[in-house]
């Protein structure tokens, strides 16, 4: 139990480092230290495949492909920052902290729930056999994002004609 | 269990408060995608927890898998919005995009 | 054969970036067109079997295996399915000639038919978490067809609407989440039917009201409009007819809808919640579109008032409203559809879309003109074209639950809707004809088709609207307006 509640308060403070760090590099690191902290949060609850695509994916994935973009956009892409946003920052997250917990608690009272049964199967089944629809999801998802990648990267066809 | 429950969404909460803090305040452009990505972390730790604590995992685990699948798609459209606006305007500040007022 | 929604354009838009390596005009626009027409078709198929027996869910068996691909089909995903192919087959018509302006065919029909496939999607799946999935489907691919120019103006556009979207449906799975917590399932019938042994109170209204907020921001309600005046006029003009007519109300009024009748279940206080946000959408998107020059821009604008009288309509609760949005709903998704193709080819014709520079373009383009003041008087709500109709339903329903406030606001609100289309009328075809445009032509042959298959559309739906309310919008409506009963009902 505490060691689960450290791990989440590792995964906010680095998630926060990732917003407030000036270096975009710095901060896509962070990120994915936060992925790492929230892994093994997942495998600790036991989900162990989510964790590691969230490991694998989240933490290598993403972070290669924001540093990739960091690197090419490096040049001359100095961006000041308001400085105030990150002063006023901690006041609202205290603030938001506050709420939170007092929202939390009172909710604790009076959630019901309905008893849920264990459930039959494994991982796999429950994937392939009734999540069926959600793979099929995916590959729209997955096909809409690389032919917006190839629809955003094409040349141009209108400057060679005219 | 649903202490437990609360538990995870109050860290979840707290993720996605910053993430939309961030969202609403910063003008980097990478930077608004890496609150995306805070806000993304949040939901996906209330997904394992409430499968966790309802003794669903297993429904919860594809759910997860699913959602970080989405998220990569996402993430490759928009960074590449985000190079290609680089290369339009040599900036990556929101300021400089100020072309369209809503 | 209901599956044919889903597959049949993902697969196609799967082999089209390889069929425009081969053939870079022609077979791509004949394949697309080809299949939205078949989609279409289908959809008047099932008519007659859903209408007789009601709903139908469908599971199909993978070689055997037993994998759980379920749909569920009543009288309102019908209406859906059927609007969606209508409007999407008469925009890819239309864009086999406009889309010489931006070239690469093949990729923005393989986008388009993936965005088609999500909202079928979106519209057919039975289940929480799939409706999620859908949604985000049609949004990747709209966030790219936003930004189909590469200009500036469309990348921003597409970014700013990217990131409130995202937003949106991160609140949209968070309030999921929620509820299979509670329910400890995610189909709609498990659900609706732990809802109704749980008194979950307080947290079920959070989650409703991240669904209000979410679904919101994807309908682009008032408080959360500010991405649509941006990203509808960027893109390319049949995108720009797809988002507005088409994308809005399948990933924002269906998907809220169906959960808060369906799933949920309606109270009296998420009624008029629901109500008020409608009658406040209309009225400020009705004064901001007031103020501008810019073609498209109006028409967004009035995009976001009009859909406030479609979710006014249908957060009244009773039959006869529910009938009045979903009527309404479908004639905006023509109209609008129809209006923002025009606008295109206005584009077109004279390149630009400033009002200020246009004027007496009617007598040179009698068709596009035409067209176009069909469609505005539709939407603004003039007889005997459909638009009136639906508005006059609305009304009627309003006044017959003692709504009587919000049916003022809905006549005043429909009176500066036909003040500010007449405007766009005005100041584009009427009056002195501008010297610049003496050498202009009538837009080509496939896009006046699609205009005015369109504006014939809203014509005939309003001269034949009693038959085609009684057959077809009121069967649609008694499915919402069963409530959870419907959904418990499925399957049996």
């Amino acid at each position: 139990m505490v060691i689960q509640i450290l791990l989440l308060s590792g995964l906010v403070l680095f998630s926060i480092l990732a917003i407030l760090l000036k270096d975009l590099l710095k901060a896509a690191l962070s990120l994915a230290v936060a992925s790492l902290f929230l892994g093994i949060i997942f495998f600790r609850l036991g989900a162990p495949y989510a964790g590691v695509f969230e490991i694998s994916v989240v933490a290598g994935l993403i972070t290669v492909l924001f540093a990739l973009t960091v690197a090419l956009t490096r040049k001359d892409s100095e961006v000041q920052e308001a400085r105030l946003t990150k002063l006023v920052f901690p006041l609202f997250f205290v603030i938001f902290l506050i709420i939170d917990g007092l929202v939390m608690k009172g909710l604790l009272q009076q959630v019901p729930a309905l008893p849920a049964g264990p459930e039959t199967g494994t991982f796999g089944e429950v994937l392939w056999k009734a999540r069926t629809f959600d793979l099929v999801a995916q590959l729209g998802v997955i096909l809409a994002g690389v032919l917006a990648v190839l629809a955003l990267f094409r040349k141009k066809e209108e400057d060679k004609d005219e | 269990m649903s202490n437990l429950w609360f538990l995870y969404l109050f860290f979840s909460a707290l993720l996605i408060f910053t993430g939309i803090y961030c969202l609403l305040t910063m003008r980097n452009l990478i930077k608004l995608f890496i609150a995306v990505e805070v806000i993304s972390k949040g939901v996906s730790l209330v997904i394992i927890a409430t499968g966790a604590v309802k003794n669903s995992i297993l429904l919860a685990q594809s759910m997860a898998i699913t959602y970080i699948v989405v998220e990569v798609s996402l993430v490759a459209t928009a960074l590449a919005l985000i190079i290609n606006i680089y290369k339009k305007n040599k900036s990556l500040d929101v300021r400089s995009l100020s072309k369209l007022k809503g | 054969m209901v599956f044919s929604f889903i597959f049949l354009p993902l697969v196609i838009a799967a082999c089209l970036p390889l069929i425009g390596k081969i053939s870079k005009k022609v077979i791509p626009d004949v394949l697309t067109n080809a299949t939205l027409g078949f989609l279409l078709i289908n959809s008047i198929l099932l008519i007659k079997p859903i209408f007789s027996r009601g709903s139908l869910l469908q599971n199909i068996n993978w070689f055997g295996e037993n994998v759980n691909l379920q749909i569920a089909l009543d009288g309102f995903n019908l209406f859906m399915l059927f609007t969606i192919s209508l409007v999407s087959l008469c925009i890819t018509l239309f864009s086999i000639d406009y889309l010489k302006h931006y070239g690469h065919q093949a990729n923005f029909y393989a986008l388009l038919l993936v965005m088609v496939a999500g909202m079928n999607g979106l519209v057919l799946v039975p289940d929480l978490f799939s409706v999620y999935l859908f949604l985000e489907v049609a949004a990747v691919a709209s966030y790219a067809l936003v930004a189909f120019g590469l200009g500036p103006e469309e990348l921003e556009a597409s970014f700013k609407y990217l990131m409130l979207s995202v937003v949106a449906s991160a609140f949209v799975l968070l309030s999921i989440t929620v509820i299979f917590g509670l329910t400890g399932s995610l189909s709609f019938q498990a659900v609706a039917r732990g809802l109704q042994d749980l008194n979950a109170g307080p947290v079920l209204g959070v989650c409703l009201a991240f669904f209000i907020m979410g679904f919101g921001l994807k309908a682009a309600l008032v408080p959360f409009h500010a991405w649509l005046p941006d990203a509808h006029p960027s893109a390319p003009a049949p995108i720009s007819a797809m988002l507005s007519g088409l994308l809005i109300k399948v990933s924002g009024v269906y998907a809220l809808f169906r959960i808060v009748y369906s799933v949920v279940g309606m109270t009296p206080a998420l009624s008029r919640v629901l109500m008020a946000m409608g009658a406040i959408s209309i009225v400020v998107a009705a004064l901001l579109a007031l103020g501008h020059n810019d073609i498209k821009r109006m028409l967004a604008y009035s995009s976001i008032s009009q859909v406030g009288y479609i979710i006014l309509g249908l957060a009244i609760g009773t039959p006869l409203g529910i009938a009045g949005g979903l009527f309404h709903l479908f004639n905006h998704a023509v109209a609008k559809g129809l209006l923002f193709l025009n606008s295109g080819s206005i584009q077109h014709i004279t390149g630009t879309r400033n009002l200020n520079e246009l004027g007496g373009l009617g007598k040179k383009v009698p068709i596009t003109a035409g067209t176009n003041l069909v469609g505005a008087l539709s939407i603004a709500g003039v007889p005997p074209l459909a638009g009136f109709w639906s508005k006059l339903i609305i009304i009627i329903a309003l006044v017959q639950a003692n709504h009587f406030g919000y049916a003022l606001v809905a006549i005043l609100a429909s009176i500066l809707t036909l003040w500010y289309y007449l405007l766009i009328q005005r100041k584009a075809f009427f009056g002195p004809l501008n010297d610049r445009w003496q050498q202009i032509k009538e837009a080509p042959f496939w896009m006046n088709a699609a205009n005015i298959i369109l504006a014939l559309l809203c014509l005939l739906v309003g001269i034949f609207f009693s038959p085609i309310f009684k057959t077809w919008i009121a069967p649609a409506a008694d499915a919402l307006a069963r409530g959870v009963q419907q959904v418990l009902m499925w399957g049996i």
